[in-house]
């Protein structure tokens, strides 16, 4: 009796063995005969992607197959790099009427010491969903305040918070203080909210002075390391964490919307001397030259929403990133999302009905923001060398109707079910 | 007795005389204008003439050669100066102790309701059998800047609810409420306003609250006049004071005057006008000329406030500064010469304005706008004095009316012109 | 020809606040050389639309343009039946009567603005047609209704009149007022606070007007009998007791705001119960939970496609609700229930080609002919037909791609948003903003 049980132990582990064994990354992957689209160069017909260690060995029309290599039929598919939503709340929100489900703001003006990744719940239900919508990359970002914390870039895939880190921190997030009024729009009653020209004034006065602070801060612990006698300065977490920032280490992502607000974030960004980007950039197309001289990168709010101002135009937001594109900025797409953080492709899609060149749409979810964010030697592209975040469609990926057969994350073929699958099975059943 | 016992006597006979009659205005001198231009709107005009006032009233107007000055009558040399009708302005909120803004939603009437489905009691909303004339608290500053703009009478409504009670045509001779009364009550007043945390607390909610208690009014008099008729065996109707207070509007057809924030309100006005066939007035009808067609053929008095600033809750509100300045500036002020471009006739009022300087700043405004100067002479003398009912009494320069009269130098409304002498029930007033 | 209505309305100041061209061809059109998609009787390529008078007099290959005619030329582009929102709250003073449980007297009808600007936004998006509706803060709201997006039009035009009416209701979350905290001190919270009380609240509501119509019937008998008593008083008016009695008599029919499974279910209890028609379920997330009880009860969802999660019950909304729901035999439609959403609602039904394997003209169904037989409008609007009103839509790209962009927006044949005007005049303006200004300073 107890032999037969050990057996079945025996044959069970086995199986399950092999069963995890199978979804462990298999050595040696080849997706064959899809239609590749790099992004970064030309698109491949009946091509083959060979993946290996995770990491994508070759690519092109003409791979050898190694034997053993797990053959995976794409003929009538195309293949792309994973997406990269540049701004999202993934992990931070499940769902956004329940406060208990929510953690993207943190109460006060000044938190540099705040971290997405903390809070990063890896089991949302909404990561899947995005997930099998061919995003693999997301941005998760905290706001409110002034300095709202710091955000993370993580692979959509992972047990564990700490191991869907690609990098972290990403960006320290900054909300530009916006001038309220006098045009309209941003807090005149499109609910973007803004203070009084003289407060938004205080407000940048004091982000600046914070600055100013933390370089004395880092100058006294400097001396202080060198010379033993020298007082140790108090810790201030405030300061500690912008650091990094007035090093050089890292970026400032400024979420500012209006052209006049955008103005003073590219002074204030000079002044300070900051590597940044700029997020939401609403009316950047009143200001696209300014940008373009600055050379600061601009990731796109979501389209989902209304001019700030009418005499902007009804399409304003749409037109903004074909402006920016043609003006020269480097453009990135993003959901602002959790929820509907899945719609990341239509967004840029919506941008392209307006006149942004679809290449340039596709680059925007892709390969721009791969490079804003200093991943671009990893990702963004379907090229040799790469690590292997792999979609497989049965169409354009920018497209409503197009289905995502599979998708591979840093090599492993990543499980598609998600809430919604779930669910639609189990009522299924109902008949 | 010589001359000077008798005028003593006369005197003190006069007196015992104003004593009697209680609460009469105190009568001036005669006063006999002499040599002035007269304008009296009823008429041509006549380049030189003269106007007797005598017990508060015009004895005569004429050129001068037509014009007998009596001997008691003390003169004033008018020469260079023009003689008007007092302005009346035919609705304000003046005179009260706090004039609040015009619109602004009611506090809670009580606690929300407690058991399933029992109904708030609007109490804010049924204030109909207010006499809004127990409040008036006149104050000489008030007074005094109106009367130095040339307004001898107005009209003082209520301010607070929906049915918010029942109006008073005053003229501005003094400090005394009694002695003012033209007319009370003149019109039960409707707003189109809200209850804060009561019912109704919607503009919807509103219009039905309004056409219910019409409903129930007309229930309650038929119930009532059942009963008169054959109270035996009749369970008595329960007296309901609010309801007693619409009947004389519903049945007997006083004035029922609506307060209209737009041109949707003018419409809504007047389809419950229309259904519970009121005689009714327009106020606020500020944009009366976007509904030209409709208002020709149903022709209404339409009360056009000096006020240009667009109501809280409108386009021109929520669209952004900018747009909320056009309304002030140009938007607003051309609506009365948008009505004369239509044909169609108004009065103008101060309503909303609490000082008369910026009521004659606006008047400035209104006839650059393009709103010729007669027909804002009309619009604030005659055809006032007609909607209220008071043509027989006020309005024009005409012998046996009211001596509401004002001397300019300089034509009326001109930016350069003064106001030398105001007269009130015929009454030289000191300012 | 081509005369525009805001020549017309010069001082008509309003039209400044948005620079979108509005035109009066006098209802006569013909759409040249454009891919039809009619939703109902199949797609024409490099297909005609004839309209005159407002109505669609021929659809079809090579018609003639009679004398007079403006001629649109949609070479290249897709001609579809104008976008139709089945619950939105747009172009409304108010949407609320939040301070009483049962309010079927306040009628969203009474206070259309034609002003808002959400209307200029829905022409953008192909929208011609709405149901905007009572909110959602009671458990009956109030009658809502059905207007066309003819700008600069007054409001009493743009009611169309043929359509159903509905009346408001709504349960769960909102009625119950789950988000709202309540402050010891403060004012007591409204009943209903439990899904249980709003199934109590409406029932006795029902109940009430029951007998308030028996109270009417009894008046009339006796009033009309040979010897009506002496002292018969006609019982009171009562506005919201008429509401309900219309909706028990048929003459209404219910929209109601729902998120569970089992509220649903016990709302179609009480329809049964009381014999009134329930027309849709608002948000419905649970439908497809339920689809089977919806298809066999005929009555239709109107949903978003993927707006989830904003609240507990929007928990278990997914994406495939709507899709899965029209493949059981359900009437579908997706609605915006906002003034942003309402001018991309053709990207949000294309949605369910991917989840649910609608095709392309079951997806396009979902904003077209399905919410104008909700609103019972099937019979003027909803498809490219001949003898329909001629409420139409051009897009650039076929309306169901995500690359799409709305063109032209056609109401009873005029035309009320066009873009090519709108970038002529943009530009137009911009040339005059950078020209120098003459007179002035050097």
């Amino acid at each position: 009796m107890t032999k037969r049980i050990f057996i079945l132990c025996l044959i069970v582990g086995w199986a399950a063995g092999l069963f995890f064994a199978q979804t462990k990354p298999a050595k040696v992957i080849a997706i064959k005969g899809a239609k590749i689209v790099p992004v970064v160069g030309d698109d491949i017909d009946n091509g083959t992607i060979l993946i290996k260690d995770g990491k994508i060995e070759s690519i092109g029309k003409d791979v050898a197959i190694p034997n053993g290599a797990e053959v995976v039929e794409a003929k009538g598919l195309s293949a792309y790099p994973g997406m990269i939503d540049s701004y999202s709340i993934l992990g931070l929100q499940e769902i956004s009427g329940v406060s208990a489900t929510v953690d993207t703001r943190e109460t006060g003006r000044l938190n540099p010491q705040v971290f997405a990744i903390e809070a990063l719940r890896y089991d949302s239900m909404h990561i899947p969903i995005a997930r099998s919508n061919g995003i693999t990359a997301a941005i998760v970002a905290p706001s409110g305040g002034v300095i709202a914390g710091q955000s993370v870039l993580i692979k959509l895939d992972g047990w564990t918070n700490r191991e869907m880190v690609i990098k972290n921190p990403a960006a320290m997030q900054i909300e530009f203080p916006a001038i309220r009024g006098g045009r309209g729009g941003f807090g005149g009653g499109m609910g973007r909210g803004g203070v009084v020209a003289v407060d938004a004034t205080r407000l940048i006065a004091e982000l600046k002075e914070v600055f100013n602070k933390a370089r004395y801060y880092n100058k006294r612990k400097n001396f202080a390391s060198k010379n033993p006698s020298l007082p140790i300065p108090e810790l201030d977490e405030t300061l500690e964490f912008i650091l990094p920032v007035l090093k050089g280490e890292l970026q400032v992502m400024i979420s500012v919307h209006s052209d006049r607000d955008i103005k003073a974030a590219i002074q204030f960004v000079k002044d300070e001397n900051l590597k940044a980007v700029f997020f939401g950039v609403e009316q950047g197309w009143k200001v696209a030259d300014d940008i373009k001289i600055a050379n600061i990168p601009v990731i796109i709010g979501s389209l989902y929403d209304m001019p700030p101002v009418w005499d902007d135009g009804y399409d304003s937001l749409f037109r903004n990133p074909v402006i920016l594109n043609k003006a020269g900025v480097k453009i990135a797409f993003s959901s602002m999302s959790a929820s509907i953080a899945k719609d990341l492709p239509y967004h840029a899609a919506k941008a392209a009905a307006f006149g942004l060149d679809k290449k340039e749409a596709l680059k925007a979810v892709t390969i721009y923001p791969a490079e804003i964010f200093g991943v671009d030697k990893l990702m963004g592209s379907l090229e040799k060398g790469k690590i292997a975040n792999v979609v497989l469609s049965d169409g354009d990926i920018l497209e409503t109707k197009t289905n995502i057969k599979k998708v591979y994350i840093d090599g492993k073929e990543c499980d598609l079910s998600n809430k919604y699958t779930e669910l639609l099975e189990k009522f299924k059943k109902r008949g | 007795m010589n001359v000077r016992q008798y005028l003593h006597l006369f005197m003190v006979i006069l007196c015992l005389f104003a004593f009697a009659l209680g609460e009469t205005a105190d009568v001036g001198p005669t006063y006999a204008i002499r040599k002035a231009k007269i304008v009296p709107v009823s008429g041509p005009v006549i380049e030189k003439g003269s106007l007797i006032i005598r017990d508060g009233l015009i004895e005569a107007v004429g050129p001068v050669d037509k014009v007998a000055i009596p001997e008691d009558a003390e003169v004033i040399e008018a020469e260079g100066l023009i003689a008007y009708p007092g302005l009346i302005s035919a609705h304000t909120n003046l005179l009260l102790e706090e004039p609040t803004p015009a619109r602004t939603a009611e506090t809670p009437p009580g606690p929300a309701e407690l058991i399933m489905g029992g109904a708030v009691q609007a109490q804010a909303a049924q204030t109909a059998d207010l006499m809004i004339f127990k409040q008036l608290k006149p104050k000489k500053t008030t007074l005094d800047g109106f009367l130095k703009v040339g307004f001898t009478t107005v009209l003082v409504a209520p301010n607070r609810g929906i049915f918010q009670g029942q109006s008073v045509v005053v003229n501005l001779n003094g400090e005394k409420a009694e002695t003012m009364v033209v007319k009370n009550p003149l019109a039960l007043h409707i707003n189109f306003t809200t209850i804060r945390g009561g019912y109704p607390s919607s503009l919807m909610g509103t219009i039905a609250y309004i056409r219910q208690s019409f409903l129930d009014a007309d229930h309650y008099a038929n119930a009532q006049t059942l009963y008169a008729k054959n109270p035996k065996g009749m369970k008595r109707p329960e007296f309901d004071p609010f309801l007693e207070t619409l009947l004389p509007y519903l049945r007997d057809k006083k004035p029922v005057v609506f307060q209209c924030n737009d041109l949707e309100d003018i419409k809504r006005a007047l389809k419950i006008i229309d259904e519970f066939k009121l005689k009714a007035m327009l106020t606020h009808a500020n944009e009366a000329w976007r509904a030209a067609a409709v208002l020709k053929k149903m022709p209404i008095p339409l009360l056009v406030t000096l006020d240009f600033r667009p109501p809280n809750g409108s386009m021109y509100v929520n669209q952004g500064e900018d747009l909320k300045k056009k309304a002030e500036t140009e938007i607003y002020p051309a609506n009365a010469a948008n009505l004369v471009k239509e044909g169609l006739r108004f009065a103008l009022t101060t309503f909303g304005l609490n000082d008369g300087s910026a009521a004659l700043k606006n008047i400035q405004s209104a006839i650059k706008a393009g709103l010729p100067k007669e027909e804002a002479l009309k619009a604030l003398t005659i055809q006032p004095a007609q909607y209220l009912g008071l043509a027989q009494q006020l309005g024009s320069l005409e012998p046996g009316k009211i001596a509401n009269v004002i001397l300019t130098k300089g034509e009326l409304f001109d930016e350069k012109t003064q106001v030398e002498k105001v007269f009130v029930d015929g009454i030289l007033w000191k300012f | 020809m081509n005369k525009t209505i805001r020549n017309l309305l010069t001082s008509a100041v309003v039209l400044a606040l948005a620079p979108l061209p509005v035109f009066s061809s006098g209802g006569n059109l013909l759409i040249k050389n454009g891919t039809i998609l009619t939703v109902t009787k199949g797609v024409i390529a490099k297909g005609d639309i004839l309209v005159l008078n407002g109505i669609i007099r021929q659809v079809g290959q090579d018609i003639q343009a009679p004398a007079g005619v403006q001629v649109i030329d949609a070479t290249g582009k897709y001609v579809i039946p104008g976008i139709i929102d089945s619950h939105t709250h747009i172009a409304l003073d108010g949407t609320n009567e939040g301070s009483e449980a049962i309010t079927p007297e306040a009628d969203v009808g009474e206070v259309v603005n034609a002003d808002d600007t959400a209307i200029l936004t829905a022409l953008s998006g192909g929208v011609t047609m709405v149901h905007t509706m009572h909110g959602s803060a009671n458990p009956i709201g109030g009658p809502n209704v059905v207007l066309k997006m003819k700008w600069g039009r007054p409001s009493e035009e743009l009611i169309v009149h043929e359509a159903l009416r509905t009346l408001k209701f709504a349960l769960g979350e909102n009625v119950k007022q789950s988000s709202r905290t309540i402050t010891v001190g403060g004012p007591p919270p409204r009943y209903p606070q439990t899904r249980m009380g709003t199934n109590a609240i409406i029932r006795r509501e029902l109940l009430k007007a029951k007998v308030y119509m028996e109270e009417w019937d009894r008046y009339n008998k006796l009033k009309a009998s040979k010897t009506p008593p002496k002292n018969l008083l006609p019982p009171g008016k009562d506005l919201r007791m008429e509401v309900l009695s219309d909706l028990l008599r048929g003459k209404m029919v219910a929209r109601c705001h729902d998120y569970q499974a089992t509220e649903a279910l016990e709302f179609i209890g009480l329809a049964k119960e009381f014999g009134f028609k329930v027309q849709a379920f608002e948000h419905a997330w649970e439908a497809y939970k339920i689809a089977a009880e919806l298809a066999a009860a005929k009555i239709g969802i109107s949903v978003f496609a993927d707006s989830w999660a904003y609240k507990m019950e929007a928990a278990e909304g997914i994406a495939y609700d709507a899709g899965y729901c029209a493949k059981k035999g359900v009437l579908v439609s997706i609605n915006s229930d906002s003034g942003e959403r309402i001018r991309r609602l053709f990207n949000e039904a294309s949605k369910t080609m991917k989840y649910g394997g609608l095709n392309e003209t079951e997806a396009l169904s979902l904003v077209t002919i399905n919410p104008a037989i909700q609103l019972g409008v099937d019979r003027i609007v909803g498809s490219l037909e001949v003898g329909k009103q001629a409420d139409i839509a051009i897009f650039n790209e076929h309306p169901m791609s995500s690359y799409t962009r709305c063109d032209m927006t056609i109401i009873d044949g005029d035309v009320y948003f066009d873009r090519g005007q709108y970038l002529k005049e943009r530009e137009e303006a911009a040339k005059q903003a950078q020209a120098p200004k003459k007179g002035g300073r050097p």
